[in-house]
């Protein structure tokens, strides 16, 4: 299980968060929702261990900060947003890349059978074993978020982090992954955590929300249970309820 | 194309080279003279009739270190480049962005002003301070970076290299202005050149590359990684702060090692680990050694042409590199987009 105890943590000495705790249960799926600069995206790399922390951040009991770095990406994997490709790689050989902590450190060491099946597994969850020859750079936005997805699967991890993985994507890409998620996490032993703009899709995600304003947690639990319009209201700083509500509204007249 | 092939072709290439800068020249030697030359060399046997003593020496003494050591310093320079690109995750990074050509120059240029001369070393002592000043402005650049950014962040580490890297340059270029009287020799090592190499040279050099290129192909894969940024990287379980800092040394070694022996040449550390990539692919544990074999042919080639273009006069080869290489690789590199985006 994935704990946070009273972790602050920032950069360049200046504390984002604060004194946050929470704990991520195995086999549970969490959106973390809140405004721009509420801290979000500090919350998601001080549990990856990508920035330094106080307080404690523990994986099954054991502080991440005295883990190898191999260790951890074993239990924890980060999707990332990879904006920009500088160099060609293929689908198959960056699938691949998420096998690194399995693969043994030497000179002529290679995947071993396990390897190559688990990266065929994670390209055919994804949808991606036709494209597998296929450099990056010739593929879509989507498409490529989706091989980022299963590069992170590859790393055969317990925890799925994800921050703002649907960002540049059109509403059909962003269902599916969000549905890919949701599928890895619904055989009771995965959890993700995803930092989400969108609260339809978060909610797409999972119904468990975890709020931040102003790098501290101000509730947690299920979303219907822990919001009103007057929270909401204080979080995203207008009525997102009635705003909500409208655009029902609107879609009820589609025919 | 299969890439067992190409790998075949690129080594056939690589040797075609090297033949040529050995055979071609103000006095031709050719291909079956060579391999007498070269036997009765080993072997210590008398050469066969026909084949000049003058013609043997120019193959032995000038040619075959000549060639040898432009393809050694090719291949270091290139797999510098490579290694900088993927570390850094900038295209345009090269061996010389942490300053590595600048600290050479600068403390070789103090060694030709003083006319400082180690004692044992001889005429290496020049090299030795060139490869020592390259050495300790990257090692500066990194002290300096890690004391503004603790994590070493690439956009860090690129721009102490740069400002740290015209810094020394302008002390080179206020040492120049006021030593009139060694103003050629200073240029023409800051120009690179590879006459009178020696066997000796090409050793040094070859003892310090294979090494280097092992540890580099053992670090392939999580050179693959940095190139898709830090944070990917660490969390897929790199040990990135020992890892970079272990690559961006063994970089400033390659490229440190051969600036020494033949000065300043550019380019080819840019444009091999680029056109190789567009052939082989990314994958490190295969660019590194065919991003060697090309910069080396590359390098034999840029020397051959630099040295018989104006023949009995001699280009600086850094000029040849630029002028050659800036054409080809807009082919290889744009054309080949082009194709891509065309089919």
């Amino acid at each position: 299980m994935l704990e946070l105890k009273n972790v602050c943590a920032g950069y360049d000495g200046v504390d984002v968060l604060h004194d946050v705790s929470c704990a991520f249960p195995p086999g549970s799926c969490w959106c973390v929702l809140g405004s721009n600069g509420c801290g979000k995206t500090t919350l998601l790399r001080a549990m990856a261990g990508l920035i330094p922390h106080r307080g404690q951040v523990l994986l099954d009991g054991r502080e991440i900060d005295g883990m190898k770095r191999r260790d951890l990406a074993g239990k924890i994997a980060v999707m990332s947003q990879v904006n920009t490709v500088y160099f060609p790689y293929s689908v198959y050989d960056t699938v691949m890349l998420g096998r690194y902590q399995h693969i043994r450190a030497s000179l002529f060491g290679g995947p071993s059978q396990e390897d190559r099946a688990t990266v065929e597994r994670c390209l055919a969850f994804t949808g991606l074993s036709d494209l597998r020859r296929r450099h990056l750079d010739e593929l879509s936005g989507g498409q490529r978020q989706r091989v980022f997805l299963a590069q992170a699967l590859a790393q055969d991890p317990e925890t799925i982090l994800l921050d703002e993985p649907t960002n540049h994507l059109d509403i059909k890409h962003q269902v599916e992954l969000v549905d890919y998620l949701r599928d890895w996490c619904a055989d009771g032993q995965h959890t993700v955590v995803g930092v989400l703009h969108d609260v339809n899709l978060a909610l797409r995600l999972s119904h468990n929300a975890l709020f931040m304003s102003e790098g501290r947690i101000v509730r947690s639990g299920s979303f219907a249970e822990i919001t009103d319009a007057a929270f909401l209201q204080s979080i995203y700083g207008m009525d997102l309820s009635g705003f909500m509500r409208q655009s029902l509204e609107f879609w009820r007249e589609i025919p | 194309m299969k890439t067992g092939l190409k790998i075949a072709l690129l080594s056939a290439a690589g040797f075609v080279c090297l033949l040529l800068g050995m055979g071609v020249g103000s006095v031709s030697i050719s291909i079956s003279d060579m391999a007498s030359i070269v036997r009765c060399q080993l072997s210590g046997a008398a050469l066969p009739e026909g084949i000049p003593a003058i013609t043997a020496s120019i193959l032995w003494n000038l040619r075959m270190p000549r060639a040898i050591m432009a393809f050694l310093t090719g291949a270091a320079l290139a797999v510098g480049g490579a290694v900088m690109q993927s570390t850094l995750r900038n295209p345009l990074a090269s061996g010389y962005t942490l300053g590595v050509s600048s600290g050479a120059s600068l403390t070789a240029a103090a060694a030709i002003l003083t006319g400082f001369t180690l004692p044992l070393l001889g005429r290496y002592t020049l090299a030795l301070c060139g490869f020592l000043g390259g050495l300790s402005t990257v090692f500066l650049a990194i002290g300096l970076a890690s004391r503004f950014d603790k994590n070493l962040e690439n956009t860090t580490v690129i721009l102490t290299g740069m400002v740290l890297s015209l810094f020394v340059n302008a002390i080179l270029t206020v040492l120049t202005a006021f030593s009139h009287e060694h103003l050629q020799q200073l240029v023409f090592w800051q120009m690179g050149s590879f006459s009178g190499q020696s066997w000796q040279n090409c050793g040094v050099l070859l003892a310090l590359l294979i090494p280097c290129l092992l540890v580099l192909v053992r670090y392939g894969r999580e050179m693959d990684l940095m190139t898709f940024g830090e944070e990917q990287a660490l969390s897929a379980g790199v040990e990135l702060k020992r890892v970079k800092l272990l690559l961006m040394a063994v970089a400033a070694l390659l490229t440190g090692s051969a600036v020494a022996f033949v000065g300043v040449i550019g380019f080819v550390d840019l444009i091999s680990p680029h056109v190789t990539r567009r052939i082989f692919g990314s994958n490190h544990r295969l660019l590194i050694p065919m991003s060697a074999l090309f910069g080396g042919a590359f390098m034999v080639l840029a020397d051959l042409l630099a040295r018989t273009i104006v023949s009995p006069r001699e280009l600086a080869v850094g000029a040849v590199t630029a002028l050659v290489g800036a054409p080809f690789f807009a082919y290889v590199y744009f054309g080949r987009r082009r194709s891509e985006r065309d089919a």
